[in-house]
């Protein structure tokens, strides 16, 4: 009975730790700002059109989807 | 990359109101990320963090923000892209009153005392991002003094290099700037060895890899594509240089020894009154049997209103190296342009390889450029050597 159980349980935890596994086995977790229920960072970047400075916080009201990336 | 997928799943997404992508970019020169946009046809507000303020570890990641600006996933696969709509901008979120980081008190901040690096670091990123114009000698002062305080400080040193780069990039530059940010960078890898953002920057200006990924040879593409569309590619501040490119593959040309034209060191020397020189190694330290590579860059005194004389013999630079060492052409020729004279900033990039059996510790390689060039002041034209050092270390 005993064994079954830790069985059951096994399988039961299996999955969610492989959903929680990241793809390329981070050494270091996200920063604060980029886990889920984290509030996205709003301290302001300088536009790269013409570097005015502005906040993902002047999207407020409205969702935002954020694509951060580098063209190499 | 995924931005093309995301552009076309939310397009009309966008059109109808619903929800707005905004692309943070991470590169040193993030005109070029404009330009990729461009190419691609991609309008969203594109912000520059060049200098890694959000401090990721790795690029791209793809995050939903909901209305009060709260993550409600992250890093999203390429395939959500197709189901977003149902999954994240058709759902209700609770309404939060998140807080804002308010603008930074710039005048405060330069009068508070800055004990730690963290101190030092959040006035550097306050004044590289609010400074406007002219702030970068004041960020890089920060920065400095970040990693006075604590030399181990990775974000430290990694934010100083960038902002070396950005000042070398613009005209306060310093002719050491370069070099100096290759050696931040590569100290903050030493320090974080896993930070992907920060290993790319150094290898961007490094020697070819032995399967590099392409860094930015989509740009030929891009130019010629958004041309044939009808409009202007957008322009770049910085070209890329040849160890951005994958092309020509690695040890394409043989390594060989170099040959000398001025042996007995007879050609008159420019100090710098025709043409200012800089030499950047990246890296600064390499093992026995690794290459390095130089960025050699000559920039007419415009002053004396130097130009190049087009109508004979290029610039051309050569090295003396020590026994074992090689470089990967020799000379290295610097082709002259199509008008008889010209002023433009002449650069050339080479790859040396240190002998297998090098012994740790400093090597001074030695060498010069020649080159014809005239000046209005006087108004004469000359032939000139202008001698080299190349410094590094054998690790």
């Amino acid at each position: 009975m005993k064994a079954l159980l830790l069985v059951t349980a096994g399988l039961l935890v299996l999955p969610l730790t492989a959903q929680k596994k990241n793809i390329w086995d981070r050494n270091a977790p996200l920063p604060y700002g980029f886990n889920v229920g984290d509030v996205f960072p709003t301290r302001a970047l300088p536009s790269a059109v013409d570097g005015k400075p502005t906040s993902i916080a002047s999207f407020r009201g409205k969702k935002v989807i954020v694509n951060v990336f580098a063209s190499w | 990359m995924d931005v093309p997928v995301w552009h076309e799943a939310t397009k009309e997404l966008r059109r109808r109101g619903k929800v707005e992508v905004v692309a943070i970019v991470q590169d040193q020169h993030p005109d070029r990320d404009r330009l990729f946009l461009q190419w691609k046809q991609v309008d969203w507000p594109v912000l520059a963090d060049p200098m890694n303020i959000l401090n990721l570890e790795t690029v791209p990641i793809t995050i939903a923000v909901d209305e009060s600006g709260i993550v409600q996933f992250t890093e999203l696969p390429m395939s959500a892209a197709k189901t977003i709509e149902q999954t994240f901008v058709d759902q209700k979120y609770d309404r939060r009153d998140a807080p804002v980081v308010p603008k930074p008190d710039l005048r405060a901040l330069a009068r508070a005392p800055r004990r730690t690096a963290a101190d030092a670091i959040a006035y550097g990123d306050a004044v590289a991002v609010w400074g406007g114009a002219g702030h970068v000698d004041e960020a890089i002062d920060a920065y400095r003094q970040a990693v006075r305080l604590d030399a181990q400080n990775a974000i430290g040193h990694f934010r100083l290099g960038c902002a070396l780069r950005e000042r070398y990039d613009c005209a306060a530059r310093r002719s050491t700037d370069f070099q100096e940010a290759v050696a931040q960078w590569d100290r903050a890898v030493e320090l974080e060895p896993n930070r992907y953002i920060y290993r790319r920057r150094s290898q961007q200006y490094g020697p070819r890899l032995e399967a590099p990924a392409a860094l930015f040879d989509w740009i030929p593409t891009a130019r010629a594509e958004v041309k044939a569309r009808g409009e202007t590619p957008l322009p770049l501040i910085v070209e890329p240089g040849e160890s951005e490119f994958d092309s020509p593959a690695p040890n394409a040309v043989p390594l060989r020894k170099s040959s000398e034209s001025d042996p007995q060191g007879r050609l008159r020397r420019d100090q710098g009154e025709f043409i200012a020189m800089e030499t950047t190694v990246v890296p600064l330290a390499v093992k026995p049997g690794e290459q390095a590579r130089v960025h050699a860059t000559f920039r007419p005194n415009l002053e004396r209103k130097a130009h190049w004389n087009n109508s004979v013999d290029p610039l051309t630079i050569w090295l003396n190296l020590p026994q074992g060492w090689s470089v990967d052409r020799a000379p290295i020729v610097i082709p002259n342009v199509a008008e008889e004279v010209s002023q433009e900033t002449r650069s050339a990039q080479f790859q040396i390889r240190a002998p297998a059996n090098a012994h740790a510790g400093q090597v001074k390689i030695g060498g010069y450029a020649t080159y014809y060039v005239c000046e209005d002041v006087g108004g004469v034209c000359v032939y000139r050597r202008r001698d080299i050092e190349i410094s590094m270390s054998i690790r």
